[in-house]
């Protein structure tokens, strides 16, 4: 009977669900620790590296590091674009769970202030990364046009600006829903509504901007009007991969049991191919008019990446962060089962690493006989492995901080509930 | 109704040809558990209706899911595949026309046709196999002879186990559906 009427119309189930016994959804003291030296032993063990790396090729290690760098913001934004989605539209499906996107969301400023080492290494290497900064690209008519924006004190305060709201709305979010925790207060979840309604266009404009300004200006010729949306698609794509991976981990510690269930990883990953196709979508519009118009300035972004083997890396990217996990995705048993969505999920974040270090890295080895430099790729798995491992020992830090659930969300029973009947 | 009527064919007093047998119900719950006990007696030809989908009522009938996502994935993918080969003989090969200076069979090109058409035949083939998977549209249908069935678009829900089910008994379905808690158990007319 509970099965028919029960279904997605109980409201304010509270701690007598079976599944919200306390032992099921908060951690054993020191629970975690293993993993987490594992991810700080991985995190300085890649940065000694790339930092051995800095003294072999700087440019090389810098791009490196920045490959790494944007892999963990937009990690970190994406988990904060859904916080904000699901407050926005009331979702209760994620409720026993939300607790992890918001984890993740709160560690976005923090991970953005990597970008200062970013900047600090790129004016010590003679801004090899931000080349509009350094001298010989003085006097370049395209350029001047744009000194406006583009300009180093503009530059450097925008992205202090970025990095303060996003602090400002993280903390404001994980700020209620923590009150909450302690409180019980029902409104705490409105108020988080109404925060989340300005925040998503802030953080929608902020975070274009931020891909404007710390991707594309690396080019400071090229332009894209999608380039913002590109950001966005890669960020959603692997802000979802990074929850699966969580949740299923946790579920293989024998917690949330009953609380995630196949249903939660169905639409998780119903959620992952959405963006694995919006993205391609995407990636693909904007490839596309730029082949089609022909404007220079547009075109050398993807000349620069037909050099040497650099077509290799873009058909790795299409490969892995599209065509292959399309067809297989498809399939629903893969879905549902924790363990091959769990595998998707870190495949997600591997192919958007590459992604990634298709956008940065053909900077560093302009005009070299061999443009990826496949020599020093050693570099390449230091600094994003450093990075990712900084990152995940975070995130094992804020996971195993407090309660895995917000325990009175008024909307925990949905998502005990959930089901997805097809 | 079925293929091969290899089993009984059961008529009514007055000569009729019977389709199926029908039982009422007052709550989804019942309906539900009732389902599970025809599921169980392992009835193979029947159905529930309902005023309004119930959840979990394709477990309680053992109704196996359809292969349509199968179907449309297959025809979605050869037809987009299909189109892409048609711009590609159109353009490369039939009637080459020089446009903006770019090769003549230039895969770029062809992406937002070949992407359309693999959506607009999955929509199709999930339309046309939707219907032709619930053999629709169907002009009649014996229930609709019943007043009490129309019950079922209001307040009412209904058992209905056709006579060419291969376990099919007047008796033995009656006694079935009455201890499965059923009302107005009535024989329906082909």
């Amino acid at each position: 009977m509970s099965q028919v009427s029960a279904a997605g119309h109980s409201h304010g189930v509270g701690a007598d669900h079976p599944a919200l016994r306390s032992s099921n959804i908060s951690m054993a003291p020191g629970a975690g620790t293993g993993l987490k030296s594992a991810f700080i032993g991985l995190g300085v063990l890649g940065l000694v590296v790339a930092a051995i790396g800095w003294f072999k090729d700087s440019t090389h290690a810098l791009a490196a590091f920045h490959v790494g760098v944007i892999t963990a913001i937009t990690i970190c934004l994406g988990a904060t674009f859904f916080v904000l989605i699901f407050n926005l539209v009331n979702a209760g499906w994620v409720s026993t769970f939300k607790r992890q996107y918001e984890n993740v969301m709160s560690l976005l400023p923090i991970v953005a202030l990597l970008m200062i080492p970013v900047f600090v290494l790129d004016a010590l290497d003679g801004h090899a990364l931000y080349n509009w900064m350094s001298a010989p690209a003085h006097g370049d008519v395209l350029l001047e046009k744009k000194t406006g924006f583009l300009n180093p004190m503009f530059f450097y305060a925008r992205s202090a600006f970025y990095i303060l709201l996003w602090a400002y709305i993280t903390s404001t979010l994980r700020r209620l829903s923590l009150q909450q925790d302690r409180t019980g207060d029902k409104w705490l979840t409105a108020k988080a509504r109404r925060t989340s309604a300005w925040a998503i266009l802030v953080l929608a404009l902020s975070s274009a901007f931020a891909s404007f300004d710390w991707l594309m200006s690396i080019d400071f010729k090229f332009f894209s009007t999608m380039w913002g949306v590109y950001f966005f698609a890669g960020s959603a794509y692997v802000g979802t991969a990074t929850m699966i991976l969580i949740l299923a981990l946790l579920r293989r510690a024998g917690k949330m049991e009953g609380a995630v269930t196949s249903e939660h990883f169905h639409d998780l990953g119903k959620l992952l191919f959405s963006f694995t196709v919006f993205w391609a979508y995407i990636a693909f519009s904007q490839y596309f008019l730029i082949w089609y118009s022909g404007v220079p300035e547009e075109t050398a972004f993807f000349h620069m990446r037909e050099q040497g083997a650099w077509p290799l890396v873009g058909l790795a990217v299409i490969i892995s962060h599209f065509a292959l996990p399309f067809v297989i995705m498809l399939f629903r048993g893969i879905k549902r089962n924790p363990t091959t969505i769990a595998f998707f999920a870190v495949w997600s974040i591997a192919a958007h690493v590459i992604d990634m270090f298709w956008v940065v890295r053909p900077v560093a080895h302009v005009g070299a006989a061999d443009p990826v430099g496949w020599g020093m790729i050693w570099i390449d798995a230091g600094a994003v492995l450093g990075v990712l491992g900084l990152l995940g020992w975070l995130i094992v830090g804020r996971v195993t901080s407090g309660p895995l659930v917000g325990v009175n969300d008024p909307r925990l029973g949905e998502s005990l509930e959930h089901r997805n009947y097809v | 109704m079925s293929f091969g009527h290899t089993n009984k064919v059961y008529t009514t007093e007055s000569g009729e040809v019977v389709y199926a047998m029908v039982a009422e119900f007052e709550t989804p719950a019942d309906v539900y558990h009732a389902a599970e006990k025809v599921r169980d007696a392992g009835y193979s030809k029947w159905d529930v209706h309902t005023p309004f989908p119930i959840h979990g009522m394709e477990d309680a009938m053992g109704v196996k899911r359809t292969i349509l996502p199968m179907v449309i994935g297959v025809i979605g993918l050869t037809c987009a595949g299909l189109g892409f080969l048609m711009q590609w003989w159109m353009s490369g090969v039939d009637y080459p026309l020089m446009t903006q200076g770019k090769p003549f069979a230039t895969w770029q090109a062809f992406v937002p046709i070949t992407f359309e058409l693999g959506i607009l035949f999955s929509a199709f083939t999930a339309i046309i196999g939707m219907l032709f998977f619930n053999r629709l549209p169907q002009w009649y249908h014996p229930l609709l002879k019943k007043d009490r069935f129309l019950r079922v678009s209001d307040d009412r829900f209904m058992i209905c186990i056709e006579a060419g089910d291969k376990n099919f008994d007047p008796d033995r379905t009656r006694a079935l559906l009455e201890g499965a808690g059923g009302t107005h158990i009535d024989l329906v007319e082909e």
